[in-house]
């Protein structure tokens, strides 16, 4: 397709994409505004006679905390692939006695109430002195996204036509090797998917965080949010300050990602 | 292979949990022996990663349902053992049907627009143009806000009398509606809010299903003379099928839970217009001084029940579209 | 058919295997006591970290006792139920500050020692104050700080509506005011009626200002202190976001500098002055006149209960430095509270004469769970904020909507 064809599409895209995201410039602009027109009726469209006074503050105090939000999200991704990834691949491809029982299973964990789940890993963590640890937070917030990830996968595996898996038998490859050197290869989409829903779920976590992680020294960059709640009042321009500053990096880390993988998968890893 | 799909040109499909075709016997038998190995060899990280991790969690809830939890009991232990009291307790509560229905309409008028505009846009995304790439990442911003300022700035926009939803509706001579503080506007309030909310999980999943589909198909259909929308209905809806049943499947147990949201935005109020079972349980347990547990818990296992029902239905839905 | 059999009976195992292995970890989850010479303290405060005040205070306060001091930050609204799970653990911090209606609840759970154990002196502290800590003639923690309700007003608003604030006395003044500044383009008043905790605290100065009781909620006074609140949002004397207001929310409509009176709480002075236009303080009127009872707010110190009870000792001296008068002047002045003490007050008023109103305001409280309510005004205050909340947004007459109330209450309480 050429560039010029494009242009229509581009344009409605953008137009899209705006309205999709007002909500966000709405936060970024509660961020930017004084106390006294935060209320104003009708508001400001924009930020005129702004404040920076939010971002001061989370420049001040949170920035640390941006890097253990990072190693929770690619940390909950590695897990997550490591557990869902051959799971999957047996449910889609491999027909377990008892497999149907486990798709119900991992159906139901999904429903327990996020409360209730961390309740649960307070009490098992407090015995095992994990509270207030990054490995801690990660197996938490994997739990999040493992039962969608092997639903998922699943779903995806389930389309790899069985003839490419009889080839790769015909050859002589064991179970592991066909999910290794094929399956694997061939769900690039699925991955893709699952990674990204793992890291999202952990960065904006707060239930755990909050829960498991709140004395601790490295704390996600969510739980800034905290320091704007007083027990009576809320400094909302510096709690939209903080989501604004949180989101940023993990955006750009998003965008590179979706480009790379855009460009691995025309490449040709999926064709044939 | 009674239990695969044809599709028009020969690519076969399999939905979840698809069983065996059936082989020859008595070699089968050993085979079979030691595929279920293997098989369960695979599924070993995740079974002991499901045991280590929910079993507790599950166990409690089954438990604080089960008994009569009083704070103090909660505390030390020793909640009597009551059986179905605290289920029969909330299904007899006069807040019960109200909630019922406001979750049943809230989940599937949700899931219907997520599915339908995530569908859209994924298949508008999918040929790629200029900033494509960068406009499909940034649909998933919302997904990495917490969940409380997403809710909050919703809230923020839907307010009656400093929201810029009223003050552009002034603009356009409209007289302003009361968002989130009636009851007859309530409940479309945060399903609004929530659809937005699922508009990215959609995208996303639905976007990677399409870029799935083998672009040879669509050459041969081409070849074959179908026009665009045939192209869709042909190849790409019937190809993407399981992907979208567990897109629903998904979607349908997200919605279901959604509390967080509708308590941020509304409390579920006002006099109980948008609450949903989710928000119920959740004002049961925490949203109120004195907790309790047992019924809030109860409630939490109605969603569950519900859960599973729509489980059981897609893998119906599944066992009989492979069997035709 | 057979295969659906086979399928259940395989998920009946799967859940025996949960239920056996979730009942292995709860047993094996004991208690997990903090060692030696370190002294767990929780507070609701995530507002101040380690360079404020507050947490030098609490520090001081340990070297003092001779003990390190591990501090802990929670949510207001998260700070219960980790309480009650801490309690459940057997990991409940050595020093608790909390919300002060959660008090009767942590009482009720077991979690809290009396007086009787810890030693804790609370012969100076204001009676009205204390009552939120007692319950059963068994006192269970000392307030820290004491807050409350009054009504602020902004000066130009009034002045350019032409209400005198001298003339608001009792209720139909107050309406009169609102009917003036509205007619001058300005807007009334702004509160909090969410349907939570806040919105019952915000309502109760109006309920007894009617002279309605807590134990009979469809009582005429009732039904005309709902009514008030009804007639103005019609009328629109107040705006309709009131019905989904926090306090702060309700703040920043205050803070726009577009309406008359605001009510708020004692934390808000210090935004008060940030909001650069002039304001002025009235304790909220009664029905006839005079002022009415405010529910008082503010946290209350407490000791959790330890399987180790000679930790007490140590507990007892920490509470009482945080609580002795010189510290308190400056805890209370770092909250923005007014102190609970008589002499402690008479200092603040002598630093900031500004306090005044609020210390007579906080003279004049009376808290939410006593009269001997306890556990039951959790009960009882919840259907009020429903009914509240219906009558507000039209969905049932006030009458109709306390009938409710009250059943329910009934029901709950019996």
């Amino acid at each position: 397709m050429t560039a010029q064809r494009s242009w229509p599409r581009t344009v409605l895209g953008l137009v899209l994409t705006g309205v999709m995201l007002f909500p966000v410039y709405w936060m970024i602009n509660v961020s930017f505004t004084r106390q006294g027109d935060m209320r104003k009726s009708p508001p400001n469209w924009f930020p005129v006679d702004g404040t920076v006074e939010g971002y001061r503050s989370v420049l001040r105090d949170q920035l640390p905390y941006l890097g253990t939000s990072l190693l929770v999200g690619l940390g909950t991704v590695a897990l997550t692939l490591i557990v869902a990834a051959p799971a999957a691949y047996s449910l889609a491809k491999l027909n377990p006695r008892g497999g149907r029982a486990l798709s119900f299973v991992l159906l139901m964990a999904q429903m327990i109430p996020g409360i209730i789940m961390a309740m649960g890993f307070y009490a098992i963590y407090l015995n095992l002195g994990l509270l207030n640890s990054v490995a801690g937070l990660i197996v938490a917030d994997s739990t999040i996204a493992v039962p969608f990830a092997v639903l998922i996968f699943t779903a995806f595996m389930a389309g790899i036509p069985d003839e490419v898996m009889h080839a790769a038998k015909v050859d002589g490859a064991g179970p592991w090797r066909t999910f290794w050197s094929v399956a694997l290869p061939v769900s690039r989409n699925a991955t893709v998917t699952v990674s990204l829903f793992a890291f999202l779920w952990a960065w904006s976590d707060f239930v755990y965080a909050s829960t498991l992680d709140s004395g601790g020294a490295q704390r996600p960059i969510t739980l800034g949010i905290y320091h704007y709640i007083g027990n009576n009042n809320q400094e909302w321009n510096a709690i939209m300050a903080t989501a604004v500053v949180a989101s940023i990096p993990a955006t750009v880390l998003i965008i590179i990602a979706q480009r790379y993988v855009a460009a691995g998968v025309t490449s040709g890893a999926v064709k044939d | 292979m009674n239990q695969t799909t044809q599709t028009p040109t020969g690519l076969s499909v399999r939905g979840l949990g698809g069983s065996a075709s059936g082989p020859p016997r008595a070699r089968a038998r050993r085979r079979l022996h030691s595929e279920q190995w293997a098989a369960w060899a695979f599924l070993t990280p995740v079974t002991v990663y499901l045991l280590a991790f929910f079993a507790y969690p599950l166990y409690r809830n089954l438990d604080l349902s089960l008994r009569d939890y009083t704070v103090r009991s909660f505390v030390s232990g020793g909640a009597e053992f009551i059986g179905l009291a605290n289920h029969r307790k909330v299904l007899g509560d006069p807040a019960f049907a109200p909630a019922l229905t406001h979750t049943v309409v809230f989940t599937l008028v949700s899931l219907a627009f997520q599915f339908a505009i995530g569908l859209a846009l994924a298949v508008f995304f999918a040929k790629s143009f200029r900033l494509s790439a960068i406009l499909r990442a940034l649909f998933l911003v919302p997904w990495l806000l917490p969940l409380i300022v997403s809710a909050s700035t919703w809230s923020w926009m839907l307010n009656s009398d400093s929201g810029v939803v009223n003050a552009a509706l002034r603009l356009v001579g409209i007289a302003p509606v009361h968002w989130l503080t009636s009851p007859q506007w309530s409940l479309l309030s945060v399903i609004l809010a929530n659809v937005w909310i699922g508009i990215p999980f959609n995208l996303v999943v639905l976007y990677n299903g399409l870029q799935s589909i083998p672009a040879q198909l669509y050459e041969a259909a081409q070849i074959d003379g179908a026009n665009g929308w045939q192209q869709f209905w042909r190849v790409t809806f019937p190809l993407l099928r399981p992907v979208s049943a567990i897109t629903l499947l998904l979607g349908l147990v997200y919605t279901l839970k959604v509390f967080d949201l509708i308590w941020i935005m509304t409390r579920g109020g006002p006099s109980d217009s948008s609450t949903t079972l989710a928000t119920w349980s959740y004002r049961l347990s925490f949203g109120n001084l004195l907790p309790e547990f047992g019924p809030g818990a109860a409630v939490g296992n109605l969603l569950i029940v519900m859960a599973l029902a729509a489980g059981l239905i897609y893998i119906r839905a599944q066992k009989r579209q492979y069997q035709r | 058919m057979n295969q659906l059999a086979s399928r259940w009976r395989g998920l009946g195992v799967t859940l025996v295997a949960l239920v056996t292995a979730g009942g292995l970890v709860a047993c094996s989850s004991s208690d997990g006591t903090t060692g030696g010479s370190t002294y767990t303290i929780w507070d609701p405060y995530p507002q101040f970290d380690d360079s404020s005040n507050w947490v030098k205070l609490l520090s001081d306060c340990g070297s003092k006792a001779g003990v390190t001091v591990k501090r802990t930050a929670f949510d207001t609204s998260d700070l219960t139920s980790k309480t009650l799970l801490a309690a459940q653990q057997g990991n409940a911090p050595d020093v608790l500050i909390v919300d002060n209606p959660v008090i009767s609840t942590l009482a009720e759970a077991g979690v809290l020692t009396t007086s009787d154990d810890n030693k804790l002196d609370t012969s100076a502290i204001d009676q009205n104050l204390l009552g939120a800590g007692q319950s059963g003639g068994k006192t269970y923690g000392i307030p820290i700080g004491a807050n409350t309700l009054a009504l602020y007003y902004n000066k130009a608003v009034l002045q350019a509506s032409g209400v005198d604030i001298a003339s608001v006395k009792d209720w139909a003044s107050l309406t009169a005011a609102l009917a003036k500044t509205t007619a001058a383009g300005k807007k009334g008043i702004t509160f909090s009626a969410i349907g939570t905790e806040e919105g019952s605290f915000q309502f109760l100065p109006w309920f007894w200002g009617s002279g309605a009781h807590l134990t009979k909620l469809d009582s005429a006074e009732a039904v005309s202190a709902v009514t008030l609140w009804t007639d103005w949002l019609k009328k629109g004397y107040a705006p309709n976001s009131a019905i989904n207001n926090t306090q702060t929310t309700s703040w920043q409509e205050f803070a726009t500098g577009q309406y008359a009176f605001a009510e708020n709480g004692t934390w808000q002075l210090a935004n008060a002055k940030k909001t650069g236009f002039e304001y002025g303080i009235i304790a909220i009127p009664a029905i006839n006149g005079g002022t009415a009872a405010a529910p008082t707010g503010g946290e209350f110190v407490s000791v959790p209960v330890q399987k180790t009870t000679s930790r007490y000792a140590v507990s007892q001296k920490l509470v009482a430095c945080l609580t002795d008068s010189d510290n308190s002047l400056t805890t209370t002045t770092t909250l923005s509270y007014i102190a609970p003490t008589a002499a402690v007050q008479a200092k603040q008023v002598a630093a900031n004469p500004e306090l005044k109103v609020w210390v007579e305001a906080v003279g004049a409280a009376k808290g939410r769970t006593g009269d001997n309510l306890g556990t039951k005004y959790p009960k009882i205050s919840q259907p009020l904020w429903t009914a509240m909340q219906a009558a507000l947004s039209g969905s049932a007459t006030p009458q109709a909507a306390l009938t409710t109330a009250q059943a329910a209450a009934a029901a709950a309480t019996k």
